[in-house]
């Protein structure tokens, strides 16, 4: 059972577009062998479900080689500054409720120099989309340690043996009181789009976590043939996505099993930001302009 | 007299700044106009706290420089505001009998006739029980002895008072009559009455230049406002989260500054008018965000109200010091314009202005408020709007959507902004160079056209003489350039020295940035020399002007670290040393005001 998108006032308004509407002309700067090709082709799929025209559809990123995707559709996007594409979207949901927002952006975007947003989106509860594409490295910028490289990564750019632990990133939303949390893969295209899906639906401020692989600077041994190797449904498995403590408890295996799903779906949404907003506008008498002369 | 300035100092429980209020509002109520500003210690609360109000019935420029009136509760407390309450020579000092200083012994050198103890804490406790009632023994003496308007002073103690009960209320009442009784029978004999105000009571509103900018935003048709909080700019924020959402608009207090004005961004790329406040250190951190707007072209207003810096400074007292980092942190080859409202009822109109050059232009704006501007409270003219525009951007039409781009290189170099919604306006905004389309590029020659495109939009701005006050003497041979808070003090200053028949002219630029040559140019034409006056260590308006204009062969900068009270009676005293024929003391770029006068 799919909750109704009540942030959007005035229902969603539905066209019948297909994957060549959603998809620009721009030709992608991503490596032949990027996970985020998979990425962007499960967007088009569930945007053509969701059925909102592109004009709709605002889609904000930060900067990354996985912050190119805005451009790869055909929605108004904004390829923002380095770590700021959460309050951007926030600001563009807060001008104009109706339209659909989806943000996204890499590990380094969200976990590094944009992480100190992430709790404040999700405490605020926006009905926002947030898709990261988590690579577990600095691809844009040839090949350093990000916030979820494991202990001990060596890459091109980075000879010696990561000493940080990582950041988990699923664990984060979890804590932070995300009332929707879920983790993809790009080689399992279908599985994805329908998180995406799922994600935009829900009301409220959802996460997905793409395990998308860097071919370039990744770790050779973790790329999408491997991945699908070892890949683990959680809905396969029989997880119940309402208990949360479960849910916290397979996010600590981030790093080692590879799950894929809704980790959490909080069954009884509570209200976004956008409907408290507009009972907080609703309260008073309205004013014009002229009355900020008295 | 026509002139009063009034400053007290006490402890934070003495009710010294609530006095101030007081004043305040009996003055409004009478016709007067009046300027109160407020200075605290540092800490919370408690600790010191001071205030002063200057009083006239015309309107006043500034808050003055030196007090004529001192009223001292505390020696110590009082000697910790020494740049807020600076005195001269015949200012009348009424002290705390209790303080037990003789007064040929106060620690200040004013005359020993002009020198007061008065038993305010005997009084209080006489009349009304408690010494909390000392500051409306204060305002009695004050009523008495200045001609300070009695029935007002009694209305604002009622309001105030009433609906704390009864017998609080008859104790203040009580301890105002004794302030009253006691200086009837101990005259000053000086004569020292406030003129009455005129009779015509136009309409006045007291207010500050944090209110007004936010008042002067929802005018302008503000409907977003993203900020975090920030001694002095809070207020902004505080404003529009009690009053934005009543104008349909939203608010966010952002969990960090960058978010503040990236949520802003993002308001304004959904087509709406939108704002951010802060101080020096949040501006720093918004100016990443404000290079994106500038590259993507976006409208915004970032209102930075000066405080003492750098760092976390002085973050309570006044400075001019953020000229440079408004101008110049931008990367890249970067203009955005930079305004300077001149005083609190000017906040206003410098807002919607700001407004409409971020609309007209598709660009950040910033208006550079300072502490003084935007806390002192002031009775001030009902706003007049019949001058002012209100800009909207520019939306492509049906015709331009059929193949729209958004950033279409034409003849102003403004091209049509659409929003997400718009059917066919769909576009790709970014801080990576692009083409017409919004392609990203790393093209030079794309480079180059678009930087061109982004730098010659502002020429009409530059031609906008409206946004320059010029006083004084066209064909004078010395003139003043001052801006922010301290034109007030150069505009009190040359009214006074043409009195004296000195002919001379101030240019005061709201525009500050892009630096308008032909502007500057013209005032320096007939000048031989020139002072900028600023409230910054180096002068920092000074040095911008002599990057683009034609300065005079004697150009200098007089200039002040914050926190430190560029008086009148200075400027005057500058003025009349500069109209002397023989001196060489202005061809050094950087005079100090001591010395030279």
């Amino acid at each position: 059972m799919i909750a109704p998108d009540s942030d959007n006032i005035g229902a969603p308004k539905s066209c019948s577009c297909t994957v060549k509407d959603y998809k620009s002309d721009l030709k992608p700067i991503w490596c032949p062998g990027c996970g985020d090709y998979g990425v962007v082709a499960a967007v088009y799929r569930a945007l053509v479900n969701i059925g909102r025209p592109p004009h709709e559809i605002a889609f904000v990123s930060g900067i990354g080689c996985s912050s190119r995707i805005p451009g790869y559709t055909t929605a108004y996007g904004f390829n923002s500054v380095h770590g700021r594409a959460l309050p951007i979207a926030q600001g563009i949901k807060m001008a104009n409720p109706e339209l659909l927002v989806l943000v996204a952006g890499g590990d380094g975007d969200g976990f590094s120099i944009g992480g100190g947003h992430v709790p404040h989106a999700i405490r605020r509860n926006p009905d926002l989309t947030y898709l990261v594409m988590d690579n577990q490295v600095y691809g844009l910028t040839k090949g350093q340690v990000s916030p979820t490289s494991a202990r001990g990564t060596k890459t091109p750019a980075a000879q010696y043996a990561n000493i940080d632990e990582p950041v988990n990133p699923l664990l984060y939303a979890l804590a932070y009181g995300a009332n929707f949390v879920a983790q993809g893969i790009p080689a399992d295209l279908e599985g994805l789009s329908k998180l995406i899906e799922e994600a935009i639906r829900y009301p409220g401020f959802a996460f997905v976590n793409i395990q998308s692989p860097c071919v370039t600077f990744g770790d050779p041994e973790n790329q999408m043939k491997a991945q699908k190797a070892k890949v683990r449904k959680l809905e396969a498995e029989g997880h119940d996505s309402t208990n949360h403590l479960r849910a916290m408890e397979l996010a600590k295996e981030y790093g080692t099993s590879l799950y894929t799903g809704v980790f959490y779906r909080n069954p009884n949404p509570p209200p976004t930001y956008g409907q408290q907003i507009k009972e907080m506008q609703n309260q008073y008498p309205k004013k014009t302009n002229l009355d900020a002369l008295v | 007299m026509q002139d009063l300035i009034i400053g007290m100092a006490g402890s934070g429980g003495d009710g010294i700044v609530s006095a101030g209020e007081s004043l305040l509002s009996a003055f409004a109520e009478e016709g007067y106009y009046a300027l109160l500003s407020k200075s605290f210690g540092s800490q919370i609360r408690g600790g010191e706290s001071s205030c002063r109000v200057r009083v006239s019935p015309n309107p006043v420029l500034n808050s003055g420089g030196e007090i004529d009136v001192a009223v001292v509760l505390n020696w110590e407390f009082f000697l910790r505001f020494s740049g807020d309450l600076s005195v001269h020579e015949d200012t009348v000092v009424i002290y705390e009998k209790k303080s037990g200083v003789a007064p040929a012994d106060i620690p200040l050198d004013v005359k020993l006739e002009r020198v007061f103890e008065a038993p305010m804490e005997d009084l209080a406790m006489q009349s009304a029980g408690v010494l909390q009632a000392k500051n409306n023994v204060v305002l009695g003496l004050l009523t008495e002895w200045f001609g300070l308007p009695e029935k007002s002073i009694v209305n604002g103690i009622v309001k105030k008072f009433s609906k704390k009960g009864e017998d609080i209320l008859q104790g203040n009442l009580k301890a105002y009559q004794a302030g009253r009784n006691y200086a009837v029978e101990h005259p000053l004999g000086i004569h020292m009455k406030l003129d009455k105000p005129r009779l015509e009571k136009n309409k006045r509103i007291i207010s500050d230049g944090n209110e007004m900018c936010a008042r002067g935003a929802l005018y302008a048709g503000c409907q977003f406002f993203g900020g975090y909080p920030i001694t002095p700019a809070s207020e902004i924020m505080q404003y529009m989260q009690k009053e934005i959402w009543k104008y349909g608009g939203t608010c966010l207090q952002a969990e960090d500054e960058i978010a503040g004005v990236a949520a802003v961004l993002g308001a304004s790329y959904a087509g709406k008018k939108a704002m951010t406040a802060t101080s020096g250190p949040g501006f720093s951190l918004k100016t990443e965000v404000l290079g994106l707007a500038s590259a993507a072209e976006f409208p915004l207003v970032c209102i930075n109200v000066q405080r003492g810096g750098p760092s976390t400074g002085m973050p309570t007292k006044q400075e001019q010091a953020d000229l440079f980092t408004a101008v110049f942190s931008a990367h890249g080859d970067t203009v955005r314009p930079v305004l300077a409202p001149i005083n609190a009822a000017d906040a206003f109109p410098t807002t919607v202005e700001a407004f409409n050059i971020a609309e007209a232009y598709q660009t950040p704006v910033i208006v550079l408020s300072d502490q003084e501007i935007a806390q002192s409270k002031g009775i001030l003219p009902v706003i007049d709007v019949s001058q002012l525009k209100i800009v909207n951007r520019l939306e492509p039409n049906a015709e331009e959507l059929k193949s729209y781009q958004r950033f279409k290189i034409t003849e102003t170099g403004v091209s049509p902004i659409s929003r997400p919604g718009m059917f066919g306006g769909n576009y790709l905004a970014a801080g990576l160079e692009h083409d017409e389309k919004g392609a990203p590029s790393s093209n030079g020659e794309m480079h180059s056209r678009m930087n061109e495109k982004r730098l010659q939009k502002f020429n009409p701005l530059k031609q906008r003489e409206d946004l320059f006050i010029i006083e004084g003497d066209r064909d004078a041979t010395i003139g003043l350039i001052a801006w922010g808070n301290v034109a007030g003090i150069a505009q009190e200053a040359i009214r006074v020295a043409r009195t004296e028949g000195i002919k001379v002219k101030l240019l005061i630029p709201k525009l500050l940035y892009p630096i308008a040559e032909e502007v500057f140019n013209d005032f320096f034409k007939s000048l031989s020399r020139c002072v900028v006056i600023e409230q910054s260590h180096q002068g920092q308006l000074y040095r911008i002007i002599r990057m683009w204009a034609n300065v005079p062969k004697q150009f200098t900068s007089v200039s002040k670290s914050g926190a430190n009270r560029i008086s009148p009676r200075e400027i005057i005293q500058l003025i009349r040393v500069m109209g002397q024929p023989k001196t060489d003391k202005f061809n050094s770029h950087y005079c100090d005001l001591l010395n030279l006068i």
